[in-house]
């Protein structure tokens, strides 16, 4: 449930039918996936669980999942011809619905991804009524992820000063933090960041970032249009 | 920033300042900081438009859907205005005819305005740009009118998912139904007591709606339910603008639909296991579709 959001968010988006959940959150979803990955991806399997399983060819929720990973948006009437627009793409992708029981909300999708540079990344998301989307899953990771902002989304080992690091660099390059929020699964143990921000980082600012000793790994996420 | 955590805050606001629901929803949006009155109003004109055009492109369209199920119902109405057994007004018309264009379109994967879901994104605009064209209301009127039903929806959804999946239709065309009661009081200048009335007397006739859509598709009942649900919405706005008060107060509906979204089975809740979607017209119908569809689209 919000609390507290816009009145654009309930009167909105402007989207291509049918279905908010099943084909506006679909394509946000792809798009989120696809600002995760932040690099052009090669091949995509999503695998669709519980009402996204049942019904995603009728709600267009493939289509709208394609158009997302393609960078289409929820209001472009090209979601339609998607499956057209992909051959003019070196993209590769199949769609597994998977009816068997599980945990997960009633519309969920997992993407199995190979990015141009070969490496393998997993994403698992969350269309949960009128458009809105979260992730909660990257890689081995958990994290919740709402596409709202630009996000600076990193694991680490957990450590003193590491948070002090992290802005510091993010102050250099004089970006305003809108939300910091970390997590770790025991002290000392590996810990999950996500710095909700006012702009994208640059390319130099995350490369920072990724090199402060015990970082495994930094996501720069774009936020997606609402 | 000025917070309505419930409706009663909402009303209280609106009793001290004095102002309408239509004016605090246009304050509580310009106290998130994003945008500023100016932008607000403007923001609710575009979405008007895109409403209006939505309906445009839809209304005398004849092609079919995706499926089939649905298309060419919002001309039927049209024409029907001219027989000589039509009973209604011509706004009574209008408001059917509009809410199915655009149900129409998204079915045809055309261009909408989810209000607050796709499934129910026929009823506001329905209501609204009927009003638009027959009464010839100002203009901030009706921009605030769909402020005042977007604040209605955000409210709701403090206290649940507006999905069919999560709490069956009461959440959609419910929720929708129950805007758009507070749009029409709010753009022909009712007080805001009778705005939270007319919505808490549409709320308590939509709820326990279940969500049990033919091959689970946003066609069957849905096209046809947003058809009636903007002239539920007028009874209920009719009725509060006469001065009629809600036995049960809105926050207290709201708690009840909560509760009746809970005790649901999941099989009326969007997953076409129940209902409508299980009859032996649907299932046949649904039985076709897959055997059209039978192989997902793949390419590797
Ligand atoms: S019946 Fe279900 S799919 Fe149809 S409008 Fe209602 S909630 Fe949406």
């Amino acid at each position: 449930m919000s609390s507290h959001g816009s009145l654009f968010d309930i009167m909105g988006p402007i989207m291509i039918g049918p279905s908010s959940s099943h084909t506006a959150g679909a394509v946000r979803l792809g798009l989120l996936a696809r600002n995760v990955a932040n690099v052009p991806i090669r091949q995509v399997t999503f695998t669709l669980y519980n009402s996204f399983a049942k019904t995603y060819q009728g709600h267009g929720t493939d289509r709208g999942l394609l158009a997302g990973i393609l960078g289409i948006g929820v209001d472009d009437e090209s979601i339609r011809d998607v499956f057209e627009r992909v051959k003019e793409t070196p993209l590769e992708y199949s769609f597994i619905p998977n009816e068997a029981p599980n945990h997960y909300p009633p519309n969920t999708v997992r993407f199995d991804m190979i990015l141009e540079n070969g490496n393998p990344l997993l994403v698992i998301g969350h269309s949960i009524g009128g458009g809105k989307v979260y992730i909660s899953k990257i890689n081995e990771y958990n994290v919740h992820l709402r596409g709202e902002y630009p996000t600076l989304v990193m694991f680490y080992q957990d450590q003193p000063g590491m948070i002090w690091k992290v802005t510091q660099i993010i102050a250099e390059y004089n970006i305003n933090i809108a939300s910091l929020n970390c997590t770790r699964k025991e002290k000392g143990n590996e810990a999950f960041m996500a710095i909700c921000l006012d702009s994208l980082l640059p390319k130099p600012a995350v490369e920072a970032i990724r090199n402060i000793p015990c970082v495994y790994s930094v996501c720069n996420v774009d936020k997606i249009p609402s | 920033m000025i917070q309505f955590t419930q409706f009663r805050d909402l009303l209280a606001y609106c009793q001290q300042e004095p102002c309408s629901v239509g004016e605090a929803a246009l304050r509580y949006e310009e106290s998130l900081g994003d945008r500023s009155r100016e932008e607000i109003l403007a923001g609710a004109r575009g979405l008007l438009e895109q409403m209006r055009s939505t309906i445009e492109s839809g209304l005398f369209c004849e092609d079919k859907s995706l499926s089939g199920l649905s298309g060419g119902f919002s001309k039927k109405v049209m024409d029907f205005q001219n027989s000589p057994q039509a009973f209604m007004s011509p706004l009574e018309h209008r408001m059917i005819a509009y809410a199915l264009a655009t149900l129409e379109e998204n079915s045809r994967m055309r261009k909408i305005v989810a209000c607050p879901t796709a499934g129910g994104s026929g009823v506001v605009p329905g209501v609204l740009v009927a009003l638009w064209q027959e009464k010839d209301l100002p203009m901030e009127r009706l921009e605030k009118a769909l402020l005042a039903a977007g604040l209605v929806g955000e409210i709701v959804s403090h206290r649940m998912y507006l999905s069919g999946a999560a709490a069956g239709c009461q959440a959609e065309v419910g929720v929708a139904t129950g805007m758009a009661a507070a749009a029409i009081v709010e753009a022909v200048g009712g007080t805001p007591e009778q705005t939270l009335n007319a919505t808490a007397i549409a709320l308590k006739n939509t709820i326990g709606l279940v969500c049990d859509p033919v091959a689970g598709l946003v066609e069957v009942p849905c096209v046809k339910r947003n058809g009636i649900a903007g002239i539920h919405a007028s009874a209920a706005a009719t009725m509060a603008l006469a001065d009629i008060v809600s036995f049960v107060p809105l926050d207290e509906v709201v708690d009840a639909m909560v509760q009746v979204g809970q005790m649901m089975s999941p099989k009326l809740k969007e997953s076409a296991e129940g209902g409508l979607a299980k009859t032996d017209t649907a299932v046949a119908f649904t039985e076709q579709l897959r055997q059209k569809q039978q192989n997902p689209p793949c390419r590797d």
